[in-house]
């Protein structure tokens, strides 16, 4: 095969429909960028579990009138437990210090609450999750200085339905984009092969093999894709240098949502750049097969 | 077998592989028209036979030309080219017998931002042949059809007549068997489409057969060649050395 000569049909084809190539590539790019976010939320999402269901699964607020035998009632109870894989302590200063790091973004809240506002609590880790119902039977709401035993994997799951629904969201929109995306690059090649229908003609009349006549626009699509998928990384970086970085450090460094790292990124990115390229390259030859005559 | 009329009856029972063409009872119908583009055909063409394909616009000369490309099947029967049975070939295989195949056009079709040179060495380029036979070839045959010395023109800056010399000197690069000719001096003037016919002649000479679809009685008159005539899709007289109109 003579590269040269499909190059140079390559390149004569995308200038020659430059509006329409434009418009494949942004589509592409959007699609792609879309598709990168919702996998970098569902990465963060399962770094998200790893950190808090891995930590805290129910917490046993202390009253404030709980005297020292109950505390170290309670703890005896819990080590003795054999629904207890872990616990720790956590003093009313040690809440208090957390609580400002959580909502440093809003120092009116922490100002608004006296140092001693926050109960002091166990933080317990279970054998098994499930077993939740067991562990809050042996410590009533009330009695022998327990003011509430809470089961925070339950607002945990919430928390990740919201952010599981932002995820699907997100990839839906990418998937009505890449539908957009996958039209506009259809409609594209099948100008491109009627600007070149002289050429195929010829091509098809003197003996050119099947892929020599439609390579060239294959390979127009994927290079549209493969440029399409750079943006998209391009924005990635963006969004996480400007976006995630910036307005998100504070909740980011007090451990609440994890960091975009880099890591992640360079993971996605080979993955967007295949979607890309090899969606595109097959919206070209589909086309070809079912549109054009070559 | 064939028909015979008012010519010397040709020759039967050739040897079967000087056989190049070859249609049996071949029908083709197309889904909007009731009637037949071509009607039960039969016919067999020679190794290096020179052959006019006549009749009225709507007889069946394009398909019969179209056929032996394989841009369309039969509807019914055989058609073979080369010893090939076009109807069983796959699409795989329809490059290999086109480049067999050369084809000229009324309407020339030339790449219009290509030169002369460029036009010719196109068809050898995208079947991949090497850059030296390239090299080696094009200034030969466009010698041959008398373009030496335009090699780097553009297709506009050439007459009619020239202009078709080069879709010859395209269709005729790379050697074929056949040269299919679609109403080649169908938009020329009569004293070029002389030279035209003296360049396929010519190329016939080679051992080239060459198959030309016309309205133009004067040539075919004058030349004296094979005449198919078709009328309504059936051939209606297949004559060795015939003229245009019976009686003209």
């Amino acid at each position: 095969m003579r590269v040269n000569f499909v190059l140079s049909e390559v390149a004569t084809g995308l200038r020659r429909n430059l509006t329409m190539t434009v418009a494949m590539i942004l589509t592409t790019a959007i699609s792609l960028g879309l598709m990168g976010t919702g996998l970098l939320i569902a990465g963060m999402i399962s770094d998200m579990k790893e950190i808090y269901y891995d930590k805290v699964q129910v917490s046993i607020f202390l009253a404030d009138d709980v005297t020292d035998e109950q505390r170290s009632a309670i703890e005896a109870q819990l080590s003795d437990s054999p629904e207890v894989a872990a616990y720790i302590y956590e003093s009313k200063e040690e809440a208090y210090e957390r609580f400002r790091q959580q909502f440093s973004q809003q120092p009116e809240l922490v100002e608004n609450t006296p140092p001693d506002a926050l109960p002091e609590s166990f933080r317990v880790e279970l054998v098994n999750p499930e077993r939740y119902p067991v562990v809050a039977e042996q410590f009533p709401n009330g009695q022998n200085g327990v003011d509430q035993v809470r089961d925070e994997g339950d607002f945990l799951d919430r928390l990740f339905s919201l952010l599981n629904g932002a995820r699907n969201a997100t990839i839906a929109v990418a998937v009505v984009q890449a539908l957009a995306a996958l039209l506009l690059i259809s409609n594209t090649i099948q100008l491109a092969a009627f600007n070149r229908r002289n050429e195929t003609n010829i091509m098809r009349l003197v003996g050119a093999s099947r892929w020599y006549t439609q390579l060239p626009f294959i390979l127009e699509a994927a290079l549209a894709g493969l440029i399409g998928a750079l943006l998209a990384v391009g924005g990635l970086v963006l969004t996480k240098v400007l976006f995630v970085d910036k307005t998100l450090a504070g909740p980011i460094k007090a451990g609440i949502i994890p960091p975009v790292d880099w890591g992640a990124i360079a993971t996605i990115a080979p993955v967007i750049a295949a979607a890309g390229v090899g969606l595109a390259a097959v919206a070209a030859y589909v086309t070809l097969r079912l549109y054009v005559r070559l | 077998m064939r028909p015979v009329a008012n010519g010397s009856s040709r020759a039967s029972g050739e040897v079967p592989w000087r056989l190049v063409i070859e249609l049996q009872h071949v029908t083709k119908l197309y889904p909007a028209s009731g009637r037949p583009a071509l009607d039960d055909v039969s016919t067999e063409i020679d190794k290096g036979e020179f052959v006019f394909l006549i009749g009225s616009s709507g007889s069946g000369k394009s398909t019969f030309l179209r056929l032996l490309l394989k841009e369309d099947d039969p509807t019914r029967g055989t058609v073979v080219v080369n010893g090939k049975t076009l109807n069983t070939m796959s699409k795989w295989q329809v490059p290999k017998l086109r480049r067999t195949m050369g084809c000229v056009f009324q309407d020339f079709r030339l790449l219009r931002n290509r030169t002369v040179a460029e036009n010719v060495a196109f068809a050898l380029e995208v079947i991949n042949k090497p850059h030296r036979t390239i090299k080696r070839v094009v200034p030969e045959v466009l010698e041959m059809v008398g373009l030496e010395g335009k090699a780097a023109r553009l297709p506009h800056e050439l007459s009619g007549g020239e202009q078709q010399r080069v879709a010859i000197a395209r269709a005729f690069v790379n050697r074929p068997l056949v040269l299919l000719a679609d109403e080649p001096t169908g938009n020329l003037d009569p004293e070029t489409s002389e030279g035209i016919m003296l360049l396929l002649e010519r190329i016939n000479r080679t051992g080239t057969t060459v198959i030309m679809a016309t309205h133009d009685y004067h040539i075919v008159d004058s030349m004296r060649r094979r005449v198919i005539e078709l009328n309504g899709g059936q051939i209606t007289r297949d004559q060795t050395r015939g003229v245009y109109g019976v009686g003209r």
